[in-house]
C-alpha cells in the first residue's frame, strides 16, 4: 500500500524533473541524417508541444540543408566560413551536395539486401546514379549515413501514408488498435531489409551514431502518438513516449527472429504489448511491484554484505 | 653524390645571386631599380627569396633532383616517422574503392599510391560477395611527378614491394599546372607535400578540378601553420635550426632543406588555402589539422 504510493510519487517527481531540465525548443526538423551534431547531454526526448501541432514541418529539403550546413564535423575538421556562403550560392546553380547525397543513398538502398549496410552498397548506388563513387568518402560516418537516411525515409513514408488516406481509417479504431496499426505500418517497411537489419541496429548503437539514432526514434515515437490522436501535454506525455519507444524497440528485435509468414507473430506481439501498456493501472502496479522488488533486493544485498563483514570480524 | 649535389646547388645559389640585386644597389642604380621592378611583377617566392616565375620550377627541380635518393630517409627523420601516419590518414579520408581511377600528383616516391593500392586490394577481397569483383580490374593509379629522379626512386620501390606485374600503377612525368590527363577522368586526386612547390597554386587547383569526375574528391596533405602558442615556438626552433642541420648531415644538402622550411612558412595558412580551393570550384571544402597544425589535410568535392 505505502510502497505503491511511494512508487507513484517517485514517477511523478522524475517526470517533473525531466520537464524542468529540458529547454523549450521548437519541434526538431525531420532530417537528422548527414552531419547531425552531438545533442546537449540532458536532452533525451523533445519537450511536449504547448498545443497539439496541426502542421508538422513538411519541407524536408529545407530542413535538411539548414541542419546539415550549420553543423560542424567532429574532431579537428573545419569548414571555411566565407566558403559556406559561396557554397550556398553554388548549390543554387545545379544539384547541390545534399541532393546528390540523397540520390546516392536512395539508390544504395536497393543494394542493401545483398551487400548489407556497407560502403560497397553505397559505391554501387553511386554508380547507379552516375556519379563518381569517390563521393562516398565525403559522407560523414558512412554506413551510419545510409541507415539514418533509411530511418528518415521510412518516417516520411509513414507520415505521407497517414496524411494521404489511411489516417481516416485510423479514426474508427480505438487507441490501442491505432497504435498497433501505426507500429505495424512502420515495421513492415523494414521487412525487405530484415536479413541485414541486425547490422543496421549494431551500426545505430555505435557510440558515434547512438545520439542521432535515439533522436530519430524519439521523433518517430512522437509522430506515431500524434498520428494516433494524442492531445495530452501533461505528465503522461513522457510516459507515453517512453513506453511506446520501448515497445517499438522490443518489437523490432522480436521481428529479427520471427519466421512466421508475413511476420504474423510480430503483430500479435505488438498488439499484446500495447494493450498491456495502455492498461495504466496494471502498469503502475507492475512498477510498484518492481520498485518493491528492487528495494528488497538491494536492501538484502547491502544487509548481506554487512552481515558477512561483521561475521568475519567477529570470527 | 653529395659533392655533385652541393656543387649543383652552389651554382644554383650563385645564379640566384645574379638575379637578385641587393637592396643597396637598387636604391642608387636606376637600371637595377628597373630590373627589380620587372622582377616584382612576375616574381614568386622560392623560400624566403624572390625569384622569377620561370626560374622557380627549375630551382625546385634542382632541389628535388638532389634530395630524391635520400628523400624517404629525410622524411622519416624530420617528421620522426609521423609522415607515415599522416599519409595513412590521407588515404583513409580518401576512402578508395575497387575500380577507382586515382591520380597522385607530386607523389614521386609512391608513398600515397602504394597505400591506395593496398587499400583497394583489401577492399576488393572483402567485397567478394558483392558484384564489385568485375570492376576491380579497372582500378588504376597514376603517379605524376615533374621530376624523373623521384619517379625512378618510386619505380624502384615498387619493384622491391613486388608491384612489378601490377597493371594498376602508372608512373607519368608531368607538371601539376598542366596535366596530361583528360577532363573528368579521375575519381580521386591527391597531392601530398607537393603543392607548396608549385609556382601557380591556382592553376594546379583548377587542373585538379578539370581532371576530376563529378563526385570526385580532391585531397591535399601539406605542412601548414601552427597557431598553438607554446608549440609554435618549439616548432619554429625545430624547423629553422634542427632540420637544415639534419639535411646537411644526412643528405649533405643544407640549402635544400632551408628552402623546404622557408617554403612552409610562405605557403598560405589553412583558411586561406581552403578559400583558394573553394575558388577553384570545389564544394564541401574542409580541412583537418594534424599535430596542432604542423600538417593539414584539405579536402574538396567536385559536383
Amino acid at each position: 500500500m505505502a510502497s505503491s504510493l511511494a512508487a507513484r510519487r517517485l514517477l511523478s517527481r522524475a517526470a517533473a524533473a525531466r520537464r524542468l531540465a529540458l529547454p523549450l525548443a521548437s519541434i526538431a526538423p525531420r532530417r537528422f541524417s548527414a552531419d547531425a551534431g552531438p545533442p546537449p547531454p540532458s536532452q533525451t526526448l523533445p519537450p511536449p508541444p504547448p498545443q497539439p501541432v496541426a502542421e508538422t514541418p513538411r519541407s524536408e529539403g529545407a530542413g535538411a540543408s539548414s541542419s546539415s550546413s550549420t553543423a560542424t564535423g567532429a574532431g579537428g575538421a573545419h569548414r571555411s566560413s566565407p566558403g559556406a556562403a559561396a557554397g550556398a550560392r553554388r548549390q543554387g546553380r545545379g544539384a547541390g551536395y545534399e541532393e546528390e547525397q540523397e540520390k546516392v543513398l536512395c539508390a544504395s538502398l536497393l543494394h542493401v539486401p545483398r551487400m548489407g549496410w556497407s560502403e560497397s552498397a553505397m559505391v554501387a548506388g553511386a554508380r547507379d546514379v552516375g556519379i563518381s563513387p569517390a563521393i562516398v568518402g565525403a559522407f560523414p560516418r558512412k554506413e551510419a549515413a545510409l541507415v539514418e537516411f533509411f530511418m528518415d525515409d521510412c518516417l516520411q513514408q509513414l507520415m505521407d501514408r497517414v496524411d494521404a488516406g489511411e489516417g481516416e481509417q485510423l479514426k474508427n479504431l480505438k487507441l490501442s488498435e491505432r497504435l498497433s496499426k501505426l507500429v505495424r505500418m512502420r515495421l513492415e517497411m523494414q521487412a525487405p531489409y530484415i536479413s541485414k537489419w541486425p547490422q543496421a541496429l549494431s551500426i545505430q548503437s555505435q557510440p558515434a551514431n547512438v545520439s542521432t539514432s535515439l533522436k530519430q526514434r524519439a521523433v518517430l515515437v512522437d509522430e506515431i502518438w500524434h498520428a494516433a490522436g494524442d492531445v495530452g501535454s501533461d505528465i503522461d506525455w513522457y510516459v507515453k513516449r517512453t513506453v511506446l519507444g520501448g515497445i517499438y524497440s522490443t518489437s523490432e528485435v522480436y521481428m529479427l527472429t520471427d519466421n512466421s509468414p508475413d511476420f504474423r507473430d510480430t503483430w500479435t506481439f505488438v498488439n499484446r504489448r500495447i494493450k498491456d501498456a495502455l492498461d495504466f493501472q496494471k502498469t503502475f502496479q507492475e512498477a510498484a511491484y518492481l520498485a518493491e522488488a528492487v528495494g528488497a533486493g538491494m536492501g538484502g544485498t547491502v544487509q548481506g554484505v554487512l552481515n558477512r563483514v561483521f561475521q568475519n570480524r567477529g570470527s | 653524390m653529395a659533392l655533385r649535389a652541393s656543387r649543383r646547388l652552389a651554382s644554383c645559389s650563385s645564379h640566384r645571386r645574379l638575379l637578385l640585386p641587393s637592396q643597396a644597389q637598387a636604391s642608387c642604380n636606376p637600371t637595377v631599380a628597373a630590373a627589380s621592378a620587372f622582377l616584382h611583377s612576375h616574381a614568386t617566392s622560392f623560400g624566403y627569396k624572390q625569384v622569377r616565375e620561370e626560374e622557380k620550377s627549375r630551382l625546385v627541380g634542382n632541389v628535388f633532383s638532389s634530395v630524391a635518393s635520400s628523400y624517404d630517409l629525410m622524411n622519416d627523420l624530420m617528421s620522426v616517422g609521423l609522415h607515415r601516419l599522416w599519409k595513412d590518414r590521407l588515404v583513409s579520408k580518401l576512402n578508395p574503392f575497387p575500380g577507382m581511377k586515382h591520380l597522385d600528383v607530386a607523389g614521386g616516391t609512391g608513398d600515397v599510391a602504394f597505400r591506395v593500392l593496398e587499400r583497394v586490394k583489401s577492399v576488393g577481397h572483402r567485397a567478394m560477395q558483392g558484384t564489385l569483383t568485375d570492376t576491380e580490374e579497372d582500378t588504376h593509379i597514376y603517379v605524376c611527378d615533374i621530376n624523373p629522379n623521384m619517379l625512378n626512386v618510386g619505380k624502384k620501390r615498387a619493384t622491391e614491394r613486388g608491384y612489378n606485374d601490377e597493371h594498376c600503377l602508372s608512373w607519368i612525368q608531368g607538371d601539376a599546372e598542366a596535366l596530361s590527363f583528360e577532363d573528368e577522368s579521375m575519381d580521386g586526386y591527391t597531392i601530398a607535400f607537393g603543392i607548396r612547390n608549385v609556382t601557380h597554386i591556382e592553376k594546379a587547383l583548377s587542373e585538379a578540378y578539370r581532371v576530376l569526375k563529378r563526385g570526385g574528391r580532391f585531397l591535399c596533405l601539406e605542412l601548414s601553420h601552427v597557431d598553438v602558442p607554446v608549440f609554435k615556438q618549439i616548432y619554429d626552433v625545430y624547423s629553422f635550426s634542427v632540420v637544415p642541420t639534419m639535411g646537411e648531415l644526412v643528405a649533405g644538402d643544407r640549402q635544400s632543406y632551408q628552402y623546404l622550411v622557408e617554403s612552409i612558412r610562405r605557403f598560405p595558412n589553412q583558411e586561406k588555402f581552403a578559400q583558394m580551393i573553394q575558388e577553384a570550384g570545389f564544394e564541401r571544402v574542409e580541412y583537418e589539422n594534424l599535430v596542432g597544425g604542423v600538417v593539414a589535410i584539405h579536402s574538396g568535392l567536385k559536383l
